[in-house]
């Protein structure tokens, strides 16, 4: 097995860059002035959207192309179209997923 | 074609002017450094059939990030968000970490020795009273290629039984059919480049924009770079895969795309689109058998007699060659206007997609998966998606491809092309044939006789066999059927039903499956041990073990390897001083060579990003088959040769429209469809274990239409009950967002164990491929008063 050193993954960390952008001022119900930037799940880790997403579907682009409403603006503004493939909603609410164990 | 230099440079300034602008609210620097990993290496994902490649950051013995590998000609550095979220799959608190014997209703820890001597005799006691018959495998498209090699080859040229099927018989056992049926070989001609390449985009009952968002986002791209590209969406609901930037949107009634296929080759046909010297010098014509069975009576598949192993006789298709002009007789029932009434697609609409499709100066793609082949008809459907590219000639060469997309990581890498199915033996070869069992026999130094050529059952016939009792000892690896089998509460209470009966389960958590085991190993997953994955183009990749698995939490392969040093077939697994993967691996490549399967050396796997596509000849990989200057088996002057079939001819096959095994009725008047949602895999059992995906999705819901909502006077989020002749979940009703179901038609997901919506779906299968279809229930769906 090839390890890949920090030095051949200059690519990567270029691609990284672009898959990377931040969450800005968003509440569930629309804009807000607040931001409610969430936590990722690990440096690198696609940004989450703290806003509805079923909703506003096809609509992503309205305020994140060019910043409407604060809205953090897209560093890969050609990737339209699947936007929701890496970034998702959270219901924050929610706790973590753990079975009963059966033992 | 293609993105020309002014649009090239026009989407990198503009690129570049909205970084400026939003720089203030870009990520600040510091974010952007790479996270502190120790080192990054190579594997593929360990989720889906797209087979994106990753670089897996390992950090003091744990995998603390993930990135897509640029380098990966799959995914060329994009993933989706299951593929970001790998690094938490393995550090769910409930992880087993020790084998686990079920006492009553308790399990209790046991040592590995006490866990292996029980499971070895279990499996030796049943042989020895009730023959080998009486013992099976569930194994897994999750398995690496080394496992599913391993347990075949100790079940089939071992204990003697080809009682090993796998969960691909689920999802792609349909596609298997259809490939050796049409070409007499399984698995695409094509390849993901096709994607790039093509003009107009078919996706057939796929929610491609969700089971395989990589690639889906391929094809977008494509889209966005050439206007001209064409995108239709012909699906039983609409979703994602409907959605801008489709062009032609469809939504059909169940099981009609066997009608919708036939009527554009009746198009293509009358309208003069057909490329006839690819047709005269290429194609040959075929019927089979009408109106086979459904599978929904146990008798079925043991020619109407009471179910038993000696009475076991499998429903095989028989072909009988046709002319051209004959097939062309069968399609004059098929007209628009015909298939307009049967499907709910507008006759013109028809037209146009057939047209667009017979374009001789546009490039096709066809894409599908679950809606082809979880389908009563699979093997069917998927020979008349084959029939529309064979009369058109647009096949076998770049951008214009039929492609069967699979679900699982490895259900071709290790299942279909390993021969972990009922049927078969590695390398495309048949447990019916002697002379694939001799060359089977040879290969593992067995003697001929030990490989039965009668085929094992099939998945859904080895769990009526153990409700009924004649299974009586079933190792499940990998794999959580107990939530995923069609009509799954006839299954679970067989497993429990006592007896002689002894389930083991290999697993990583605890699932459906593993709380009705008796027997729980505790297993390591995906980077803690070494593997191989197969993909959909037929692109073998390797990984190397990077983190230690927790606990005594053990490989698969070391799993198969006791048990078969403790029912005296350890010579099976001795290859000396070689490494037990590198020599199972030399030793399985012997199947394929020169037979058009030719898989490169074990070192080759282990040092390439990103894999390579079988046959690998001379070093070199195949990225279109049966096309001279591309695949090394078609000669010179040949130009296209099918070369899985003697004549060299693909089959168009006369295949008519038949009604599902179950339609809507008075009692239970809508149609109930499943499938999955982006965020999470299968049944959950590792993506829900991550925080962001379980936030993401965390419960399944029932999407319903708006006016059947406002006629049932429920809105999102109520709780609605579910019910089939077969049994009833309850779960939130969800109206609008990213699916919306034609009037009289539900979708819930399965990836939720609390909403086990397999305990409502029929257990139908298609009579070909085995395949249950879990597309098409009828339901009752009532609002649950609170």
């Amino acid at each position: 097995m090839r390890c890949v050193n920090r030095k051949r993954s200059v690519a990567g960390a270029t691609l990284l860059f672009l898959l990377t952008w931040s969450v800005g001022a968003m509440s569930a119900e629309g804009p807000s002035p607040k931001s409610t930037r969430l936590p990722r799940a690990y440096e690198g880790a696609p940004p989450l959207i703290p806003h509805d997403v079923e909703a506003r579907k096809g609509v992503c682009l309205a305020c994140h192309a060019t910043g409407e409403n604060g809205a953090p603006i897209t560093p890969h503004p050609t990737r339209t179209h699947f936007c929701l493939q890496c970034h998702v909603g959270q219901d924050l609410t929610v706790q973590p997923f753990v079975k009963k164990r059966t033992n | 074609m293609g993105l020309n230099r002014r649009d090239f440079l026009k989407a990198s300034v503009a690129a570049g002017a909205a970084m400026a602008v939003g720089m203030d609210r870009l990520v600040p620097l510091h974010a952007q450094a790479e996270p502190a990993v120790d080192k990054w290496a190579k594997a593929p994902c360990r989720f889906c059939g797209v087979g994106c490649g990753v670089l897996v950051g390992v950090r003091k013995g744990k995998v603390e990030a993930i990135r897509g590998d640029p380098e990966c000609p799959v995914n060329r550095g994009l993933l989706c968000i299951k593929g970001y979220s790998l690094p938490k799959i393995m550090y769910g608190p409930d992880r087993y970490t020790v084998p686990l014997l079920r006492q009553r209703e308790k399990f209790v820890e046991i040592s590995w020795d006490r866990a292996l001597d029980l499971m070895a005799s279990k499996f030796k006691e049943a042989i020895q009273k009730h023959g080998p018959e009486s013992v099976g495998v569930y194994f897994s498209g999750q398995s690496t290629v080394f496992e599913g090699y391993a347990i075949n080859k100790l079940m089939k040229g071992g204990i003697g039984t080809n009682n090993v099927d796998g969960n691909p018989r689920l999802c792609m056992a349909s596609a298997v059919a259809g490939f050796y049926s049409s070409f007499g070989m399984d698995e695409p001609m094509g390849c993901y480049d096709d994607l790039d390449l093509a003009d107009s985009y078919f996706m057939w009952g796929s929610n491609f924009a969700e089971a395989h968002p990589v690639l889906y986002s391929r094809m977008v791209e494509r889209k966005h770079q050439d206007p001209n590209v064409k995108i239709v969406s012909l699906q039983t609901f609409t979703n994602r895969s409907s959605d801008e930037p489709a062009d032609i949107a469809v939504v059909f009634k169940p099981n009609t795309d066997l009608a919708i296929a036939n009527a554009m080759a009746h198009v293509i046909v009358k309208e003069g689109l057909v490329n006839q010297e690819f047709v005269t010098k290429h194609v040959a014509f075929k019927k089979g058998i009408e109106k086979p069975h459904y599978g929904v009576n146990d008798a079925d598949e043991y020619g109407g007699q009471a179910p038993s192993w000696a009475n076991y006789k499998p429903f095989a298709d028989k072909g009988q060659t046709i002319t051209f002009d004959e097939y062309k007789a069968f399609l004059e029932t098929y007209t628009p206007e015909y298939v307009a009434e049967l499907s709910g697609v507008p006759a013109d609409t028809i037209r146009q997609i057939a047209r667009l499709f017979g374009d001789p100066k546009r490039k096709a793609v066809s894409v599908w998966t679950m809606g082809f082949n979880q389908h009563v008809r699979g093997t069917w459907i998927n020979n008349l998606a084959y029939n529309i590219h064979l009369l058109t000639g647009k096949i076998a060469e770049p951008g214009n491809s039929p492609f069967s997309l699979t679900g699982q990581p490895s259900a071709c890498g290790t299942t279909r092309e390993t021969g972990a199915l009922s049927h078969l033996l590695p390398g495309g070869h048949f447990v019916a044939n002697p002379e694939h069992r001799k060359k089977a026999a040879e290969i593992w130094k067995v003697p001929v006789e030990r490989i039965s050529p009668k085929p094992g059952y099939h998945t859904v016939e080895m769990f009526r066999a153990l409700d009924r009792g004649d299974i009586k000892v079933l190792w499940i690896n990998t794999t959580n059927p107990f939530q995923t089998l069609p009509n799954a509460g006839r299954y679970r209470k067989g497993a429990r039903k006592g007896g002689d009966r002894f389930v083991i389960v290999s697993e990583v958590y605890p699932s459906e499956t593993s709380r009705l085991a008796d027997l729980i190993l505790p297993s390591a997953m995906w980077v803690e041990k070494e593997g191989m994955f197969g993909n959909s183009e037929r692109r073998t990749q390797h990984w190397a073990q990077m983190v230690k698995p927790p606990g005594q939490a053990k490989d698969d392969l070391w799993q198969i390897v006791e048990l078969a040093k403790r029912v005296g077939h350890r010579q099976l697994f001795d290859y000396g001083k070689v490494p037990l993967q590198k020599g199972l691996f030399e030793e399985y490549r012997q199947f394929g060579l020169g037979k058009g399967k030719d898989l490169a050396p074990y070192e080759v796997y282990a040092r390439v990003r990103g894999g390579l596509r079988w046959p690998v000849v001379d070093g070199q990989e195949t990225r279109w088959r049966y096309r001279e200057g591309f695949d090394p088996y078609v000669k010179k002057g040949e130009r296209v040769r099918f070369y899985g079939n003697a004549d060299g001819r693909a089959v168009i096959w006369a295949r008519p429209y038949e009604p599902p095994a179950e339609s809507p009725d008075q009692e239970y008047p809508f149609w109930l469809t499943t499938g999955r949602v982006l965020e999470h895999w299968h049944t959950g059992t590792m993506t829900r274990r991550v925080l962001e995906l379980h936030r993401a999705w965390p419960a399944a819901p029932v999407w319903l239409n708006p006016e059947d909502a406002k006629s049932l006077a429920v809105q999102t989020g109520d709780r609605m009950r579910v019910a089939s002749r077969r049994g009833e979940i309850i779960a939130r009703a969800e109206v609008g967002g990213r699916n919306t179901p034609p009037k009289g038609t539900v979708f819930v997901p399965f990836f939720d164990e609390n909403v086990l919506i397999n305990l409502v779906t029929l257990d139908a299968f298609d009579p070909i491929s085995k395949q249950p279809d879990f597309k098409k229930s009828a339901v009752r769906v009532t609002k649950v008063s609170a």
